[in-house]
């Protein structure tokens, strides 16, 4: 089967990474409307005091699946659409170094997003928090399936991010072009490389914390339950020695895409390239230090609190450094406003805020004062919201001709920007009040006497403004679907390789391997000739053909999972059943169907 | 199967780490019986209203300073109310008798964990007198919002 076939067929046993990008990309954006939707009802519910527009119970299921859903569901996917389809043209690849182990991850993915919503049907979505802190997750206090779809869904979704950890490490070590050395990469895949780093590091230790707290639930044990001798701290620490190097995975691939943007748009190489790389991989590693202030206030004694203290300032300084470098970068330069441009420079702006409030939360005293009030909102979404997503918009306006085609219109970009900015700032930065004013996170309603219900209402509006925004933003890319302009190989005058391929590129990429010789192969004058005519045939390309067996043995978790929430054995057994036939089928799939 | 040399290498490197890792999990669990560094005093959550420590609720003032022994359960604090003097260091001694709780006084720089199990401990003063607000900040189920309680700073009788 020729890659370029279309129908459902050639979609679903696909492993050309673009493909597998753009299946990432519009799966993980309707995941992202959903917990935006999610999000509404939420701010909803809290527009005024003693709200009653849903239940408890409902409010509880509604901000766990928010979270969830952005962090795993939504945000994740997005950046792994752009390694999937920016990575390997950028290297001068013509796939990922394992195809069908790609395609794999998407299914898993795809297949545990859709187990863990499909509680919703059963009404028992999970509600103990995206943190799930132990005891409350035990069968004595949560005895519905509510945290079974979250632990077995997250379970799931694990396995697709460490298999595409995998996959992208040795795409971004081995299949790099003749002469992009390491300090050639793009900055966006070297920090592509650090986050997958990050992810096949801490994904094991969520996953073993879900393992045992599986075992509490289905099998008796008392890894987290103090009645039985064990021990619920221990879930906090595994969450955030998971929990913090998750928000590096997530900000990291945003920190790439505008280090990618701001040059482009700015004629101007990155300042300070090296220093760029190497903060990104010291945050890498420090992010591994500073997981305890999360849990100043349960009290884990001054030598602890010290050093948590200590390692949470230290990280502000790389961070502080790659800010300092993307100033540089737009010193002098030739600025561009386009959309792709507003957006990365939003990102610095509300990283900022956000990078700042988190300074505020390394300091034991003040972080006793804000622990789990909205101001701990307010920080993460200045984080989230300002850095990462805006990161991503950045990232779409800016490769959506390479991935579509065609231009994503500018005007509709404008109010697309303004619209989020505005709504981001109203909706986010009075929660720092209303943290400190005392409104603790996750409460269903609050009354009156708090005295935050004006500036909740504002907070409120903001998000429907951030909500109008979204539509207009999906208006855009439907409307670029037939109207938009063609972008032609390389609209923005990019520096990287992915720039010198038409858009959308060919199933195989390059016709001929490029040669690197700089950082900025388009933009070094020895590297702009064209291949000459005729004088470097171009070998025949091998296109790896499509295969059913990735889907075949993705489908085998949700299965399993699906046995053990019914206590159903058998099922489980079918589900090992599918999977072991799977991955010896595909292990022995002939290399050309 | 013909192995490169350094492939061969690595695989021996992984093994003798994961053998490693595991070594050093195990003789520290066995010899020192290590737990996660949490607090130090421990208390059995099924007792916590038959505990000595925890029988006396309320404020109790003596000559060693004022002391506040409270509990939290789903959804409330045991007592609701407490008064204490302004001016003076008071030691708080909280836990839970059920799930992991918080107990922040809004407007201050009192915010504990109350984790079931242990006996969390803190020392504050309170120089404003008036109404606090005690809330639950860590999620503790269906009625988190409801969890309250009320502190009450008075300025000391003469």
């Amino acid at each position: 089967m020729s890659a370029s076939a279309t129908g459902l067929r050639s979609w679903l046993t696909t492993t050309d990474h673009k493909r597998i990008g753009l299946l990432y990309f519009w799966t993980a954006f309707v995941f992202f409307l959903v917990g935006g939707l999610e999000a509404l009802v939420i701010r909803a519910q809290l527009a005024g005091p003693n709200g009653t527009l849903v239940s408890a119970e409902a409010f509880n299921q509604l901000f766990t699946m928010h979270a969830t859903t952005m962090v795993f569901l939504a945000l994740m996917p997005l950046t792994a659409a752009f390694f999937n389809y920016i990575v390997p043209l950028q290297i001068g690849a013509r796939d990922v170094a394992f195809p069908r182990l790609n395609a794999f991850s998407y299914w898993v993915f795809l297949l545990g997003g859709l187990f863990m919503n499909a509680s919703f049907l059963f009404g028992a979505a999970p509600d103990g928090g995206w943190f799930g802190y132990a005891n409350l997750t035990s069968k004595q206090y949560s005895p519905g399936l509510n945290i079974d779809f979250w632990l077995l869904g997250l379970q799931i979704l694990g396995i697709a991010s460490l298999a595409a950890g995998f996959n992208f490490i040795v795409t971004i070590l081995n299949l790099r072009a003749p002469g992009l050395k390491m300090m050639r990469l793009p900055v966006f895949t070297w920090m592509v490389l650090v986050t997958q780093f990050l992810i096949i590091t801490a994904f094991p230790v969520i996953t073993v914390a879900l393992v045992l707290l599986m075992f509490d639930r289905f099998f008796g044990t008392s890894f987290y339950l103090p009645a039985g001798g064990g021990n619920p701290v221990l879930w906090q620490h595994l969450f955030w020695i998971f929990g913090h190097p998750e928000v590096y995975i997530l900000i990291l691939p945003a920190m790439g895409i505008v280090s990618e943007v701001l040059p482009t748009f700015s004629r101007k190489p990155l300042f300070g390239y090296t220093v760029v790389v190497y903060s990104g991989v010291l945050i890498g590693f420090m992010g591994w230090g500073v997981w305890s202030h999360h849990m100043f206030s349960v009290g884990l004694g001054p030598i602890a609190d010290s050093f948590f203290a200590a390692t949470t300032l230290l990280i502000a300084i790389p961070t502080g450094v790659k800010i300092f470098n993307w100033i540089a970068t737009l010193w002098g330069g030739q600025i561009r406003f386009a959309a792709a441009m507003k957006f990365a420079l939003g990102f610095i702006a509300m990283f900022i805020i956000g990078g700042l409030s988190g300074v505020s939360h390394a300091a034991p005293p003040a972080d006793l004062q804000q622990t789990d009030t909205y101001y701990v909102v307010a920080h993460i979404h200045y984080v989230l919201f300002g850095g990462t997503v805006f990161g991503l918009f950045a990232g779409m306006y800016y490769w959506w001709p390479k991935m579509t085609g065609r231009l994503l219109d500018e005007r509709l970009g404008n109010w697309h920007f303004w619209l989020t900015f505005i709504g981001m700032n109203l909706a986010f930065f009075p929660m720092h009040f209303i943290g400190l004013l005392g409104m603790p996170r996750r409460i269903y309603t609050y009354g009156p006497e708090l005295g935050v219900s004006t500036m909740n209402l504002v907070s409120t509006i903001g998000a429907f403004l951030i909500g109008i925004a979204a539509l207009i933003f999906v208006y855009n890319m439907w409307r670029t679907r037939r109207h938009g302009a063609v972008a032609g190989d390389d609209p923005w005058g990019g520096a990287t390789l992915e720039w010198s391929i038409s858009s959308p590129p060919p199933p195989h990429n390059f016709d001929v391997i490029p040669t690197v010789a700089s950082r900025l192969p388009r933009w070094s004058a020895t590297q702009l000739k064209a291949i000459p005519e005729g004088a470097e045939t171009a070998a025949p390309v091998h296109v790896p053909a499509g295969s059913w067996w990735p889907l075949i043995a993705a489908s085998s978790l949700p299965i399993m999972a699906t046995g053990a929430i019914g206590r159903m054995l058998p099922v489980v057994l079918a589900g090992v059943a599918i999977l072991i036939v799977g991955i010896y089928r595909w292990a022995y799939e002939p290399f050309e169907a | 199967m013909n192995v490169p040399l350094y492939e061969k290498l690595w695989m021996w490197a992984s093994g003798v780490l994961i053998v490693a890792f595991l070594t050093t999990v195990a003789i520290g669990v066995a010899s020192s019986a290590l737990q996660p560094p949490s607090h130090v005093e421990t208390i059995d959550p099924a007792k916590v209203w038959t505990d000595p420590r925890f029988t006396a609720r309320g404020v109790t003032v003596d000559s060693a300073g004022v002391t506040v022994v409270a509990v939290a359960i789903m959804f409330a604090f045991n007592p609701a109310e407490l008064r204490v003097p302004a001016h003076r260091p008071i030691k708080f001694r909280l836990t839970s008798a059920d799930v992991t709780h918080g107990f922040q006084i809004v407007g201050t720089n009192a915010n504990t964990m109350v984790v079931p199990g242990y006996v969390s401990e803190f020392t504050t003063s309170f120089d404003r007198p008036g109404e606090y607000l005690i809330v639950c900040n860590e999620y503790c189920g269906l009625s988190h919002h409801v969890m309250s309680g009320k502190l009450i700073v008075e300025e000391a009788r003469p």
